[in-house]
């Protein structure tokens, strides 16, 4: 077992371009203390992979049901993260952007977080 | 997506759902609820059929991830097995599915789903229906992970129908 998700992210990181070695490794290099840095300029993105196991019409209602999304904003992300591996859905201070991929997690949906841009 | 009169989860007036699902199939149900709940109560937090219930938060940031598990793994392990208790009661207990108890099923349903698939393997290119040699050792486990789509879709249309500006409603642009 394994193999398809390690394929898949392979196949996410390669055709985004997330580089995990181009970001700081330690919370001492990114500055992310308590005191200091989490409402910075950059945010916190929210992001979707897609994943060969979740129905594309349950994807749809979790966006709707977590984010109240209209259906064609929301059927639009699905379609986003479908076609194009991934979608951002949310983004925030950290603190935000955690919650909403602790609630992404319970419905099961493939949810990371990242700064933003620190993937282009 | 059109409103059936029919199908496992049929929407009422007040919000909530009728279930029109076989005895035998809520015990199958039941059952794999069990299973999962065993393996979410009693499995190591490195099984890998676990992996797609608990990914990671943050793919590039090994230590950011691993405070995200500590801190949130025990929160969703809880959510599963209570979201999952309550729809084994429901399941038993008889018809009627409250409005806020469908976010249950569906979490439940879902999250099963995601156990199979992952220890079948499931794959973007993969055929849905699973191998063709009804021999092969998982083609029960293929069927069923095809059922539970089919539930799932079902409940999701269900649900979609009773939000509003919801699936039910054609939508002009």
């Amino acid at each position: 077992m394994g193999r398809a998700l390690t394929a898949m992210e392979t196949q996410s990181y390669g055709q985004n371009g997330a580089v995990p070695s181009t970001v700081p490794s330690t919370r001492e290099e990114v500055g992310l203390d308590e005191n200091t840095d989490t409402t910075s300029d950059s945010p916190w993105v929210v992001i979707v992979w897609n994943d060969p196991i979740n129905l594309m019409s349950y994807v749809t209602l979790v966006l709707r049901k977590l984010f109240g999304f209209s259906l064609e904003k929301a059927t639009q992300l699905m379609l986003d993260v479908h076609h194009k591996g991934r979608a951002v859905v949310s983004s925030g201070p950290r603190e935000r952007a955690e919650l909403d991929v602790y609630r992404l997690h319970e419905h099961g949906l493939w949810a990371t977080m990242q700064k933003d841009g620190t993937d282009s | 997506m059109r409103r059936r009169n029919s199908g496992p989860f049929q929407p009422l007036s007040d919000g909530a759902f009728r279930i029109n699902i076989a005895p035998d199939v809520r015990e199958l149900l039941i059952h794999l609820f069990g299973e999962l709940r065993d393996v979410l109560t009693q499995g190591t937090s490195d099984d890998p059929a676990l992996r797609r219930l608990f990914p990671a938060a943050y793919h590039d940031n090994p230590d950011y991830d691993a405070e995200y598990h500590e801190l949130m793994r025990g929160e969703l392990v809880a959510s599963r097995l209570t979201a999952m208790s309550r729809v084994v009661e429901v399941l038993g207990a008889g018809d009627r599915l409250e409005a806020g108890e469908m976010d249950l099923l569906l979490q439940s349903l879902n999250a099963v789903r995601l156990l199979l698939g992952t220890m079948l393997d499931v794959s973007e290119d993969g055929p849905d229906d699973g191998p063709e040699d009804p021999e092969d050792p998982t083609a029960a486990t293929h069927h069923l992970y095809s059922y539970l789509g089919w539930l799932l879709e079902a409940a999701v249309a269900a649900a979609m129908s009773n939000i509003p500006d919801g699936g039910n409603h054609e939508k002009s642009r």
